[in-house]
């Protein structure tokens, strides 16, 4: 957080005053339509990544424009809130590149990394279900915890406790966060890793309860981040502005998150990682962050194929090249039930080597809803680290030819682990090695894959 | 000489000024205000939302091919001779709950006024209390509920337990959509209606309240 945090406050009550329905219908999409064209930047519809760095560079340039003519609409005021060229760069350049997640052993730094580097992305594995019983929401942390290739977690939001129902703007969704942050300090002490990177509070949904939620300190300055992310389309709020101060005052990182919707107001993924870019130095002057969470979606409610993978990419390949910044995307597909799922573990696959070849530094919710799957997202990207960009890519061209066999329903853990000893049964261990001996003919390897 | 398929290519590539221009040559030159409106109007509308289910066009496309056709719309009622206006009388009350999302919601907003139901926008970050209060104090004859994030599910569920407990539920059907919800969801709750689609709300309002297309 910086002095743009109190010039930001000090703007949106004296910006350029308009309604939402002129910004969103007329004056975003207008500029932003103008910097791509002005940038020439384009997507091939055959191509799954973007690996051109004067392309990067310039969704970088147009990304910097479009903040800068855009502004950030303030929807408390109707008011624009608008930075200067020399603000926007004086924050980029004085921005943390590297910083430290966890503690003791399990403490992982985030540093600058190119394609093809040997440090892989770190993989942070999704921990819990979206349940009530908070001793099999724990299982399922611990099930994910326990893998060597666990990185971090995200938890998964805890819809109760028991009879205790997550109510919205009550203490009882502070409360049910609190559970949410004691299951995953006890999941990780029973996995080993005490220090572990636990996320973001994820059972909350207010500001207010996110930000109680640190109150008895399970979760804290060392093991969690704090969510002060943009809105849709170049939108904040005061809750914003609280968020950032409030993780400013308490040492805790800000977790800068921009998830444009592709095919909303955004006509494709040139769009998108423009916007990404945009929202992410929006977010730099007004929390002073580092750690950033960058991703797309498709208003069809998707988050695989070549149009998100494109967008991920381009992304995150203009920021290394220009900002340096942690930076993070979704390691997942989203799919419910995804053990059995072919599609979830090629796509994975796919999430994880596009990361390694963007320069990605972190990959989120990687894997599935099974500790395999995440065991399968984590090995991936070691795998993938080393991988150019063209090798990476002709490995993607591949696996987005093959035809997915359909999904099945999904089964509960009790089906696919033993509740015990918390191992998985053999049939989604069969499903693994499967998984590890097709990629293991794409060309990667990892030294537990020659069991298969 | 403008024709309606002229009105219906204006408003399906959104641009309202040639379309309320049409408009008026097609009114000026005596052709059925309810045809215009049938074939010129919603013929454009259902082309963006075939588009845009197709994904050959975006949301925004949708919103501004809205704003095209409320340009025209009022144009047209003026011309209709009394008592044939197409407005069916039917209220809905529609918002966002919980959330500040809002894209689909204007949608659905925007597409059941062109159907020709008056609806209360409630807007976002609505709790269940707000959509009964509401629905009782419009006299509404329907509830549509928009559905973007999960934390909103349970409160869903909520809304019609409130509905129940307060003597109403039959009073006011309820429609559900949004980008986290299912027809299996849906059906499970005890909605009236769920809709994938922004046009499947009127389709959905039109049939539960008995108004022919």
């Amino acid at each position: 957080m910086g002095k743009l945090l109190w010039e930001a406050i000090h703007r949106s009550s004296t910006g350029r005053i308009m309604t939402e329905e002129k910004f969103e219908t007329e004056f975003f999409p207008t500029i932003l339509e103008d910097v791509r064209k002005k940038h020439q930047i384009e997507w091939n519809p055959d191509e799954p990544v973007m690996t051109d760095p004067g392309m990067a560079d310039a969704v970088f340039q147009a990304g910097l424009e479009y903040l800068l003519e855009t502004g950030l609409y303030c929807k408390d005021t109707r008011r624009i809130i608008q930075f200067t060229k020399e603000e926007i760069l004086e924050a980029v350049a004085t921005a943390r590149r590297r910083i430290t997640l966890g503690s003791g052993r399990e403490a992982i730094t985030l540093a600058p990394r190119a394609p093809g580097d040997e440090q892989h992305p770190y993989t942070w594995f999704p921990a819990g279900a979206l349940t009530k019983k908070v001793e099999l929401y724990k299982s399922h942390a611990m099930a994910a915890m326990q893998e060597p290739t666990c990185d971090g977690v995200i938890p998964i939001p805890l819809l109760g406790i028991g009879e205790l129902k997550n109510v919205l703007d009550t203490p009882a969704q502070t409360v049910v966060c609190q559970a949410e942050a004691r299951a995953m300090n006890e999941a990780a002490a029973w996995a080993g890793k005490p220090g572990l990177f636990l996320g973001i509070p994820m059972s909350a949904t207010t500001p207010l309860a996110m930000m109680s939620t640190f109150g008895p300190g399970m979760y804290n300055k060392e093991n969690c981040t704090l969510p002060i992310q943009i809105l849709q389309d170049m939108r904040v709020n005061y809750d914003r502005f609280n968020l950032a101060f409030f993780a400013d005052q308490h040492g805790i990182e800000p977790w800068m998150s921009s998830s444009p919707a592709l095919y909303g107001y955004l006509t494709g993924p040139e769009q998108g990682a423009i916007e990404i870019i945009a929202h992410t130095l929006g977010m730099l002057a007004y929390s002073g962050g580092s750690l950033t969470q960058a991703m797309c979606m498709s208003i069809h409610g998707t988050y695989v194929g070549n149009d998100i993978s494109w967008c991920n990419s381009a992304a995150a390949l203009a920021a290394e090249r220009n900002l340096g910044l942690p930076w993070v995307s979704f390691g997942s597909t989203g799919t419910p039930g995804s053990a059995f799922s072919d599609e979830a573990w090629y796509e994975t696959a796919l999430a994880c080597i596009n990361a390694c070849i963007s320069g990605m530094e972190a990959l989120w919710l990687a894997g599935g809803s099974t500790g395999i799957e995440c065991r399968w997202a984590g090995e991936v990207a070691r795998a993938a680290a080393r991988l150019t960009p063209e090798e990476g890519v002709e490995i993607i061209k591949k696996i987005r030819a093959i035809e997915y066999e359909p999904t099945p329903s999904p089964l509960p853990l009790e089906k696919l682990y033993d509740m015990t000893t918390l191992q998985p049964r053999q049939e989604i261990v069969d499903q693994y090695r499967k998984f590890t001996r097709i990629f293991r003919d794409l060309g990667l390897d990892y030294p537990t894959w020659h069991d298969a | 000489m403008a024709t309606i398929a002229d009105l219906r290519q204006k408003v399906s590539e959104t641009q309202p000024k040639p379309a309320e221009a049409v408009t008026r040559e097609l009114l000026a030159e005596g052709f059925d205000p309810i045809e215009i409106l049938e074939e010129g109007v919603m013929s454009g509308l259902n082309d963006v939302g075939n588009r845009f289910a197709a994904k050959k066009a975006i949301v925004l496309d949708l919103v501004r091919a809205g704003v095209t056709a409320k340009t025209c719309i009022p144009l047209i009622e003026e011309a209709l001779p009394r008592g044939e206006t197409p407005k069916n009388k039917k209220k809905v009350v529609l918002g966002t709950l919980l959330s500040q999302h809002n894209i689909g919601k204007n949608l659905v907003g925007t597409l059941l006024s062109i159907g020709g139901f008056e609806v209360v926008d409630m807007g976002e970050k609505n709790a269940p209390w707000d959509f009964y209060e509401t629905a009782e104090k419009s006299g509404a004859d329907m509830i549509a509920v928009s559905v973007v994030f999960a934390p909103a599910l349970e409160k869903f569920s909520e809304l019609l337990g409130l509905l129940e407990e307060t003597d109403v539920r039959t009073k006011y059907p309820v429609i559900v959509g949004g980008g986290v919800t299912t027809q299996k969801w849906a059906t499970e709750q005890g909605a009236d209606g769920w809709g994938a689609q922004a046009k499947d709300g009127v389709d959905l309002a039109r049939s539960i309240l008995g108004i022919g297309s």
